[in-house]
């Protein structure tokens, strides 16, 4: 039976799929899991999850969308003038967070 | 759980739907959280006609992102409130509907002309983001939980809000002098937001008690004059004689209260608002004209095997 991995970084971070490990049930998933993917690098926490319970949506099944420029929708597109406040320097901030993660995918 | 220990547990994100809750605070979370949804949605439909207003293909496009952002926030904020167990999402549209749901009293005044844009966009975008902010801090998990993705779009409602404003601002005298008039008309209503003065505030001691208010009106009307008087004057637009702001040795600001039409705030919270009535029923007759959609989506769904799925998933 083939067991799907995700590890998460630190406290908060989402989990982001790294393999899969093959194994007789969830204990044995999780032991094999944490030898083979918790090891060489920073790991938080684990999930192991069948490989049957995971559901795909492909290009063929979906037309998706992301592929336009919307840049538009970004409070980094907008230069204006003068200190922001906080929470809109901090909005900003995860915003851009977000786009530059976006691109590691 | 009683309200005392309600109140002695009371923190950031203590409760959850996992914890059995007094009615009181179940109603309180409810009346705060419902009230913000349906202001989220009555700001859409207030903002909406300027999609087809737009002056460049720009505005159009980050105008309508933006709308479509705000019917979103109310989705996941009538979420946040269903999960307290004493109004469902159907019955607080209806009596956002039929005039019984209570919502911010900007959006109970029409809105004409592109120049008051930013009066919403960014002024009133941005004071309620000062407010948001600090509801992520709220005792009631799932309210906290939908402020971190509101908070996270909202920053670019409010820049796109301001680059509108600098636009005008830069614009032809005509434009400079029709947006200054439109802040004129507008900064009253900004300025009451907040609500009333904390003493005059109906149901602030208990929501703070509770965890679920984390800022007094009158400490975030403060904290947003400090911030947007010194951005409105940037973009050259001059602060109205009235309400009298009067400027603390310390720079900051404080707004005289009598100036402000209370009268008029106290018709609008009760719903008896002449043109508030107006923006309740242009959404309402709305809703009503796109029902085959609602329908035809509901079927379709049902049709493919009873996965409808959920409007905030």
């Amino acid at each position: 039976m083939i067991w799907e991995v995700f590890r998460q970084e630190k406290a908060g971070e989402y989990h982001t799929h790294c393999g899969n490990v093959h194994a007789p049930d969830r204990e044995m998933a999780k032991q094999f899991a944490a030898v083979q993917h918790g090891r060489r690098k920073p790991t938080n926490s684990l999930w192991v999850v069948p490989q049957e319970e995971v559901g795909e949506i492909d290009g063929e099944d979906v037309a998706f969308g992301g592929t336009t420029d919307k840049s538009y929708r970004w409070a980094t597109a907008y230069n204006t003038t003068g200190a922001d406040a906080r929470e809109v320097v901090e909005s900003e901030d995860e915003q851009a967070t977000a786009e530059k993660q976006r691109g590691d995918d | 759980m009683n309200i005392d220990t309600v109140k002695e547990r009371a923190g950031p994100r203590e409760f959850s739907p996992a914890d059995e809750l007094p009615r009181e605070y179940r109603e309180a979370a409810t009346r705060m959280i419902e009230f913000h949804a349906n202001s989220e949605i009555m700001g859409a439909y207030l903002e909406r006609p300027f999609i087809r207003q737009a002056p460049s293909i720009d505005r159009k496009l980050a105008f309508s992102a933006k709308v479509q952002d705000e019917i979103g926030h109310g989705q996941l904020l009538y979420r946040a409130a269903e999960s307290l167990g004493v109004k469902t999402r159907e019955e607080m549209l209806d009596d956002l509907a039929n005039g019984d749901g209570k919502f911010l009293n900007c959006f109970h005044y029409p809105m004409e002309s592109w120049v008051e844009t930013p009066m919403i966009a960014f002024f009133v975008d941005g004071a309620a983001m000062r407010r948001q902010a600090t509801l992520r801090r709220t005792s009631w998990e799932p309210y906290a939980h939908a402020m971190d993705k509101v908070c996270f779009e909202e920053g670019f409602h409010v820049k796109h809000g301001e680059d509108i404003l600098k636009e005008l601002m830069s614009g032809s005298k005509k434009e400079q002098q029709m947006t200054q008039e439109a802040f004129e008309e507008w900064w009253p209503r900004i300025i009451q937001f907040f609500g009333p003065t904390d003493d005059k505030s109906t149901h602030h001691d208990f929501a703070a008690s509770v965890g679920l208010k984390q800022q007094s009106n009158d400490d975030l009307r403060n904290a947003f004059l400090d911030q947007y008087i010194p951005k409105a004057r940037k973009y050259g637009l001059e602060i109205p004689d009235e309400p009298r702001i009067r400027e603390r040795d310390d720079g900051t600001y404080a707004v005289e209260e009598d100036d402000l039409n209370w009268d008029e705030f106290f018709t609008i919270a009760k719903n008896e608002f002449e043109p508030g009535l107006g923006q309740i029923n242009g959404r309402k007759t709305a809703q009503e004209a796109v029902d085959w959609v609602r329908e035809t989506i509901e079927n379709d769904a049902s049709a493919a095997g009873g996965h409808a799925p959920q409007a905030a998933d």
